[in-house]
């Protein structure tokens, strides 16, 4: 029997997903309580939410940035179990070694892609990298690149689009250096100089120690502002506040959300120029005595919110017309259709199952 | 090669006219509702959607609309809005569990106002809303889809579940005259697509199979007011045959289905399918002169067909021009003046030779693009109800605007 490779159980690995307003990408602990990942995967936000093996989702307040390096370390609400990734000590990475790439990418759960460093330090736009041949797609970003021992050799932060196999890591050294600054760090929150690397705590034109004007790095004022948020964000986010849903923790990308209420996931995003969707894919139909449960489905009774048939999911949908969030009219009223929304798919769920044999959704959280 | 030409025969169906919209009274309708005034609002909407409708005072009585062969009920009720179309009647002797799945597969959908509901035993499509919150754009989205909708649906859900039709609009059937020349047509059509196959096989060329299907859907859609289960049908075959995402060969298969099954298609039963209807609401989308220039007056499309031309390839050339011209006709209302130069220049190159026809066309086309098109100006296409109509039957894969 051949012994176990040490990268075989990555699911043991503390690598989650990121998830931000703009997007989602990768990060892995540092220890128990931090996690590194890239800038551009958090940034403009200072609030992420973070995804667990469970599916359940905690939140992390970003510590440390360091734009031009794009490194970010994000401390988590509580400890979380997983294992804390190592830092490689070998200074002498060669072309052809292994790499292993893990994250999420595109979203998909935690996986891995494998490749070889083309070149152990890159320069590309002034700055070295760790390059190599290994799939990266976009979700990746943030993650750790492992060498055979599973230590991390780099962090995953970019490809060439205009060309094939050709990914890029932050290098370790540089990794670690940016770890043991933060550890030395007593402000709350702090972010690099893109010159001198020094850290700045405030809102500031110019770096308080080598003079560079910030200003002329476009995006600097960004990290130390809220973003903007438009109406439709704003509505959302309210609604589901006011549903008792934590939206930091429900974001899921640009103009979209999720969530579980009860045991059912909540989708919500906007499908083209018009519409706001709220859909949950709740119980998966039985193969009889469909009669009832279909009458029940259509029924009327359910407006302004309808089901329909997924294959053999059942689904619980409701629209909101963009028209509705940009006029002057009843937010209160619409608010309340979402938290009733929310509500109702988890009493739903339940009632399909116990009443019209349907057996629990695959999106669905298992029962306690 | 045996077909050498298409024959373009007087449509059956007859054009539907269209009074113009008055945007001016859609932004008042909106100013209205800005200002609170729900009610008046409604009616504003209501009156520049149906120019020629007189629009009752709905806290009163109902409005009730025909659209092709479905009622549509428009009513106030307390504070809110009800738009409602019957659609089926489910008997105990029906297939009902297989027509419930139906309504819950394909006519409840996210993203949809309007869902299907079911009231004791009749299923409706349905939309209700606080006058409050019903801005003029969303009514309108609403007006202009849930009755083509609910017209889609008809007859055939009769033949395939045995459930009853719930409150319909009666279609007029065509005269003795008129089916004589509908089955000519008909016949004639698919004896040509036949052929047109033959050669599709013969010389394998993806973009000739293209606007084989788009001819094979839209020249019935043209000539004949089809409705009810052949209508359905087609459109199910069309879906496959004129998919980009399916493999040629997979294409032609479906498209030789459709062809044998169509054949055998009694003179009885094409006559039951046929029937001039009424519609409240154009079912069509309205023709600008930027889609004429997109369509005929330049670009890749044109060019792909010049270079049939100058390569002899008549065929193919006059395929696509045709195909064209019957997606433009089928499918879009034009003012009198487009629409009858339109019809002339396919009426044109009917019974024509290949060659002959493919440089009718091309001339009548660059001429037409000349004079109607636009012309460098930004079209004032209303983005927030123009061309947001799906019609089943538009399976013009060349054209996804």
């Amino acid at each position: 029997m051949q012994a176990p490779h040490p990268i075989d159980d990555i699911e043991k690995f503390g690598i989650y997903q990121v998830y931000t307003g703009l997007g989602t990408g990768s990060g892995f602990l540092i220890d128990a309580k931090h996690l590194l990942t890239n800038c551009h995967v958090t940034a403009p936000y200072r609030d992420v939410a973070v995804e667990l093996r469970d599916r359940s989702r905690i939140s992390g307040r970003v510590r440390r940035l360091h734009p031009y390096r794009d490194l970010a370390i994000v401390e988590l609400e509580r400890a979380v179990e997983g294992e804390v990734l190592v830092l490689s000590e070998n200074a002498q990475l060669r072309p052809k070694q292994p790499v292993h790439i893990l994250g999420f990418p595109v979203g998909l759960p935690l996986s891995l892609t494998e490749g070889v460093i083309s070149h152990p330090r890159q320069l590309l736009d002034e700055q070295y990298f760790l390059q190599t041949d290994a799939a990266i797609n976009p979700g990746n970003s943030g993650g750790p690149m492992l060498d055979d021992a599973r230590e991390v050799i780099a962090v995953t932060t970019c490809k060439l689009t205009q060309a094939d196999a050709v990914g890029f890591g932050i290098p370790v050294a540089d990794v670690r250096l940016f770890i043991e600054e933060f550890r030395a760090q007593t402000h709350e929150f702090g972010v690099q100089c893109p010159a001198c690397s020094d850290l700045i705590v405030t809102a500031t034109r110019y770096c308080p120690s080598c003079g560079t004007d910030l200003e002329s790095r476009h995006d600097f004022d960004e990290y130390f502002t809220a973003p903007e948020t438009d109406p439709l964000v704003n509505f959302v986010e309210s609604a589901l506040k006011a549903a008792e849903i934590n939206p930091i923790l429900a974001r899921h990308g640009s103009h979209n959300w999720s969530f579980h209420s009860g045991a059912p996931l909540v989708k919500v995003w906007c499908c083209c120029s018009e519409h706001l969707n709220f859909s949950s894919p709740l119980a998966q139909t039985p193969t009889r005595s469909l009669e009832g449960l279909f009458r029940y489905l259509l029924s009327a009774e359910h407006a302004p919110f309808a089901f329909d048939l997924n294959g053999s999911t059942v689904r619980m949908n409701h629209v909101v017309h963009i028209s509705d969030i940009f006029a002057a009219g009843d937010d209160a009223e619409l608010s309340a259709r979402v938290r009733h929304f929310v509500e109702k798919a988890a009493v739903t769920d339940q009632l399909l199952i116990q009443t019209y044999a349907c057996l629990p959704g695959p999106e669905s959280l298992p029962a306690i | 090669m045996s077909i050498s030409a298409l024959n373009f025969a007087t449509p059956i169906r007859r054009r539907i006219e269209v009074a113009p919209r008055d945007f001016a009274r859609r932004d008042h309708a909106i100013s209205l509702f800005d200002a609170g005034q729900f009610v008046d609002s409604v009616t504003a909407t209501l009156g520049y959607l149906l120019p020629t409708t007189s629009v009752p005072d709905l806290n009163n009585d109902a409005l009730c609309l025909a659209q092709g062969s479905a009622h549509i009920h428009i009513e106030i009720q307390g504070e809110e809005l009800l738009v409602r179309a019957p659609l089926v009647t489910l008997k105990p002797e029906a297939q009902v569990v297989a027509a419930m799945r139906f309504f819950l597969t394909r006519l409840s959908a996210t993203g949809q106002l309007f869902q299907p509901r079911l009231r004791e035993q009749t299923v409706a499509l349905e939309f209700r809303e606080r006058l409050a919150l019903l801005h003029p754009l969303k009514l309108l989205e609403v007006m202009q889809r849930l009755p083509m909708e609910a017209d889609n649906h008809d007859d055939w859900l009769v033949q395939q579940f045995g459930v009853a039709m719930a409150e319909r609009q009666s279609v007029t059937g065509l005269t003795d005259a008129e089916f004589d020349a509908a089955w000519q047509l008909w016949s004639a059509h698919w004896s040509a697509v036949e052929e047109l196959m033959t050669e599709s096989r013969r010389r394998r060329q993806i973009s000739l199979l293209d606007s084989l299907g788009s001819f094979t859907v839209n020249n019935l859609v043209y000539s004949l007011p089809l409705f009810g289960p052949v209508r359905t049908r087609i459109n199910e075959c069309a879906d496959e045959f004129t998919s980009r995402d399916e493999t040629a060969t997979k294409r032609d298969n479906e498209l030789a289905k459709c062809v044998k099954e169509m054949r055998q298609v009694t003179p009885e039963a094409l006559r039951a399918c046929l029937g001039h209807s009424t519609y409240a609401i154009n079912p069509q989308h309205e023709g600008t002169p930027s889609l004429l220039t997109s369509i005929l007056g330049g670009g890749s499309r044109m060019q792909k067909t010049g270079e049939h031309r100058a390569a002899g390839r008549g065929l193919e050339a006059t395929l696509e021009l045709v195909a064209d011209y019957l997606y433009l006709l089928a499918h879009h209302s034009w003012p009198n003046e487009i629409d009858a130069a339109l019809r002339a220049g396919l009426a044109s190159a009917s019974d024509k030779p290949w060659r002959e026809a493919a440089d009718l066309l091309w001339n009548h086309a660059n001429a037409t693009a000349k004079t109607f098109g636009s012309h460098g100006d930004q079209d004032k296409d209303d983005p927030a109800d123009a061309d947001e109509l799906q019609n089943n039957f538009d399976a013009h894969p060349h054209h996804e605007h």
